[in-house]
């Protein structure tokens, strides 16, 4: 059994890292890492005022600073009631331009582009890729002038504040950034084809839900009262926590979200999916000329959809300078209230972003943030698996690594919100043990034997079951004894454990026990659990399902149950009554 | 290439990796620095990075779990000089908000409840000097640009950098605003460290202390001037507490006349 270990992953925003464990050919496990210590955040802004919160929370990242101050002052302003006029919503508007243009530009160009284009870094790349690099970042720069004419400084800036703006920029200023916005537009429209354009690899491809806000007036951007999904369902921001769902796991410090139980992605390829009818203008006609179904189901193409994004900002920067120029100033709106309730929502550029917060008495006395990363941590490992297993399939371990790093990298994770990088490693013998304890630790489990009799080493599930229930080991089934009983399978409260030969390519006899959440894609499995699904289980049952496979010699017909193959059932049995 | 390259590695450890990132913004300068320095560690920025010896190591962020203070200890091993760069490294960061450990464990639990992390052992955060010897400290929230390439060049040509010895007042009378503390705001700027330009009160806004603590501030005579300004002495604390880190209470502990 072997690891893959991608402990940094270079190029990413903080210190993120994953690893995969190969055990023969089958990919049992992948954990996307938080190696940055918790901050405790939410917890250390309660019995502050929300100014202080505001001045506060945006440290949590570097990157998505004005996303992080914007979601802040969207939720204090909900909870205090606080309306704040149309230029001041418009240069918000401006402020978070900047932050998508500063982003998305440093992302595809100098984070991305390397890993298309064969280079270690984006200076490397400059030998060949000079003009590109020259002018991302002369792009970059753009972002970052809007951000700190807006917010005060590019990083951590205090301008904005609930109410209002401390100080608002001068006309000058804006009708400089109109003029340079439109500069770029043929250049943008070249990084648009470059993107879409790449020859991004069709491992991993899955279909997923997507999320992002939904801006009003059915129009394409980056803030909304309302969440949409890509299968249609929209909820309140207020309810963002049935969207998030969140949950704790034991190997990061980045909690974790999934949707009625289904893990989904936010971004710029999220956007793009939900809103991208709504495009206007050249952003449009890129989007109608390069948007196809590789779109839905492949992560890489977040990259494309960044560049379509950049477009679209291009685009709309001189549109909001020209609405807003000639409004009065306006100045900043004094909370009165002293208690309330809100939650905030944006698109930061790597996804959705909630800041919810509960006020009493002029201080925090709630906090809840949910970042992007927190939230596609669990499509991260689900596609990384997806790559490494049929990477692994196509007998090429090597390519593992680089892979998953691509994976990672696409989703433009920001480590410092969430998380560190790519590992793979190769299952410790007896790793199986450690992982069967843990779950009898967990509560309910029901052991499943599958396979057939009479077929030599494929009967060890029927066989290893029987032998657990004369031993009296619980709650034990045969495969054959759950046809035509769906009451035993109603409430999907219990774990279940397949029991059932695996060929993994390992000796025979060797035992390995996987998440089938995680692994339900690699075709060996798929192929023997797909005919059980539907007719006997509830594909949600599968979401809290393992498979403790054993290696086989032979599965040919009529043969017996092999020496090694017997000895692995003795040892599970062992090791069950332990 | 030169020979003799100043050998500069960046490290990251628990923060918002912004100082990491204005030292990304700084590309025009970074190409005339590579003439005489080269970048050998800088995992934000690249994928081949060295582990050898260094002659500057600039490290951002608290330490928070044991592999960074693992981390931290190789760096501080293979680095010449190392220098705290921000104000997680140079005091703790907001995250070290929790001075009492019993109040951070219980804060822990409050997040992740009792699910047993596998993968890093978290640690109260710290500033760096708390574990290792710090040659010199960038503060910042995050680090000033010219501040950060006014100590590089320095440390580039083998001289030891000198800090911005004077309060943030100082750059505000600079830009010619008005004192806010005559407008009864409640302004950190006497008792925090220069280097940002007074970016905040030249927004109308008042200094939130983001850059920490100023050592040699008269914390005596700020503490009379806001308290009879009508300040609650609890707001003053917690407001210079926000971005000062552990550094707080050796801080306090220097103003005579603190309420608290």
């Amino acid at each position: 059994m072997k690891t893959i270990v991608l402990d940094h992953i270079a190029r990413i925003e903080g210190n993120g890292g994953v690893v995969a464990t190969i055990d023969g050919n089958i990919v049992t496990d992948v954990k996307f890492l938080v190696n940055e210590g918790p901050r405790l955040i939410e917890r250390l802004v309660i019995g502050k005022t929300p100014e202080e919160d505001v001045n506060l929370v945006p440290r949590i990242c570097a990157i998505c600073t004005v996303s992080h101050k914007y979601a802040a002052i969207r939720a204090m302003e909900k909870a205090l009631e606080v309306k704040v006029g149309p230029k001041v919503k418009l240069l918000r508007e401006l402020m978070h331009l900047g932050e998508m243009v500063e982003s998305h530009s440093l992302h595809v160009f100098y984070l991305a582009l390397p890993d298309y284009t064969g280079f270690p870094n984006a200076i490397a790349m400059a030998s060949k890729f000079g003009f590109e690099v020259r002018i991302a970042l002369e792009m970059k720069e753009f972002g970052n002038r809007i951000m700190k004419t807006l917010a005060g400084r590019y990083i951590h800036g205090e301008n904005p504040v609930i109410g209002g703006f401390g100080k608002l920029p001068d006309r000058k200023e804006l009708a400089w950034i109109k003029s340079r916005a439109a500069q770029f537009a043929p250049f943008v429209h070249t990084t648009v084809k470059l993107f879409c354009e790449l020859d991004y690899p069709d491992i991993p491809e899955a279909e997923t839900l997507y999320a992002c806000c939904n801006p009003p007036d059915n129009k394409y951007g980056f803030v909304g009262d309302e969440i949409i999904l890509s299968n249609g369902d929209r909820l309140d921001v207020e309810d963002y926590k049935k969207l998030t769902g969140e949950f704790i796991v034991s190997h990061s410090f980045c909690k974790r979200s999934r949707y009625k139980g289904k893990p989904y992605s936010v971004g710029a390829l999220a956007r793009v999916n939900c809103l991208g009818e709504r495009l206007e203008g050249g952003a449009r006609t890129m989007y109608k000329k390069y948007f196809n179904p590789r779109w839905t189901r492949n992560p890489l193409l977040n990259t494309a959809a960044q560049a379509l994004e950049l477009l679209y900002s291009f685009e709309r920067i001189p549109q909001v300078i020209s609405q807003l120029i000639d409004l009065p100033d306006e100045p900043v709106v004094a909370a009165t209230k002293q208690k309330g309730k809100g939650t905030g929502a944006v698109e930061a550029p790597r996804g959705t972003l909630f800041h919810s917060y509960e006020i009493t008495k002029g201080r925090v006395s709630q906090a809840d943030i949910i970042t992007p990363t927190a939230q596609n941590a669990e499509d991260i490992e689900r596609y990384c698996h997806i790559a490494a297993q049929k990477i692994l399939e196509t007998g090429q371990e090597e390519g593992i690594r680089d892979r998953m790093d691509l994976v990672i990298r696409s989703f433009d994770p920001c480590v410092s919100c969430s998380v560190h990088a790519v590992q793979v490693r190769t299952a410790p013998d007896g790793e199986w043990k450690t992982k069967l304890r843990e779950l009898q630790t967990t509560g309910r489990l029901m052991l499943v034997g599958l396979g057939s009799d009479g077929h030599s080493d494929d009967g060890v599930g029927l066989s290893l079951a029987r032998r657990m229930k004369t031993s009296g080991a619980g709650d034990v089934w045969l495969e054959t004894e759950l046809e035509g009983r769906p009451d035993v399978m109603s409430g999907h409260d219990q774990t279940i454990v397949f029991l059932d030969a695996l060929d993994f390519g390992a000796a025979p006899g060797k035992i390995t026990l996987l998440s089938l959440q995680q692994a339900a894609w690699n075709s060996v499995l798929s192929h023997k659990l797909l005919p059980l699904v539907g007719r006997l289980f509830d594909p949600a049952a599968l979401n809290n399902a393992f498979f403790l496979g054993i290696q086989p010699k032979s599965v040919s017909e009529g043969g017996k149950i092999s020496e090694p193959v017997a000895g692995a059932m003795e040892e599970v049995l062992k090791e069950w009554t332990h | 290439m030169p020979k003799n390259l100043v050998r500069i590695g960046i490290f990251e450890l628990t923060g918002c990796a912004g100082d990491a990132l204005l030292i990304l913004d700084c590309e025009d300068e970074l190409i005339n620095i590579f003439r005489a320095a080269s970048i050998d560690a800088f995992l934000m920025a690249k994928s081949d990075n060295s582990e050898g010896p260094l002659d500057v190591a600039l490290v951002e962020g608290s330490v928070s779990t044991e592999k960074e203070l693992h981390e931290l200890q190789q760096i501080r091993e293979k680095a010449k000089v190392l220098v705290a760069i921000g104000g997680c490294a140079c005091h703790g960061g907001i995250q070290s908000n929790f001075l009492d450990p019993e109040v951070w464990r219980e804060n822990l639990k409050n997040v992740y409840g009792d699910v047993k992390m596998v993968h890093a052992v978290p640690l109260q955060a710290k500033p760096i000097d708390a574990f290792v010897k710090v040659d010199y400290y960038l503060p910042g929230c995050p680090i000033g640009r010219e501040q950060f390439l006014f100590t590089l060049a320095r440390m580039l040509n083998g001289s030891p950098p000198e800090l911005f010895r004077f309060p943030v007042c100082m750059e505000c009378k600079w830009h010619e605003n008005d004192c806010l503390l005559n407008k009864n705001i409640l302004c950190l700027g006497p008792l925090t460290a220069a280097g940002c330009g007074a970016v905040c009160i030249n927004h109308n806004l008042p200094c939130v202390g983001c850059w920490g603590p100023y050592e040699e501030a008269n914390r005596t005579a700020e503490y009379a001037l806001l308290i009879e300004k009508g300040f609650s002495p609890d707001l003053i604390r917690q407001k210079m507490a926000n971005f000062s880190g552990v550094k707080i209470a050796e801080f306090l502990s220097r103003a005579k006349g603190d309420p608290a």
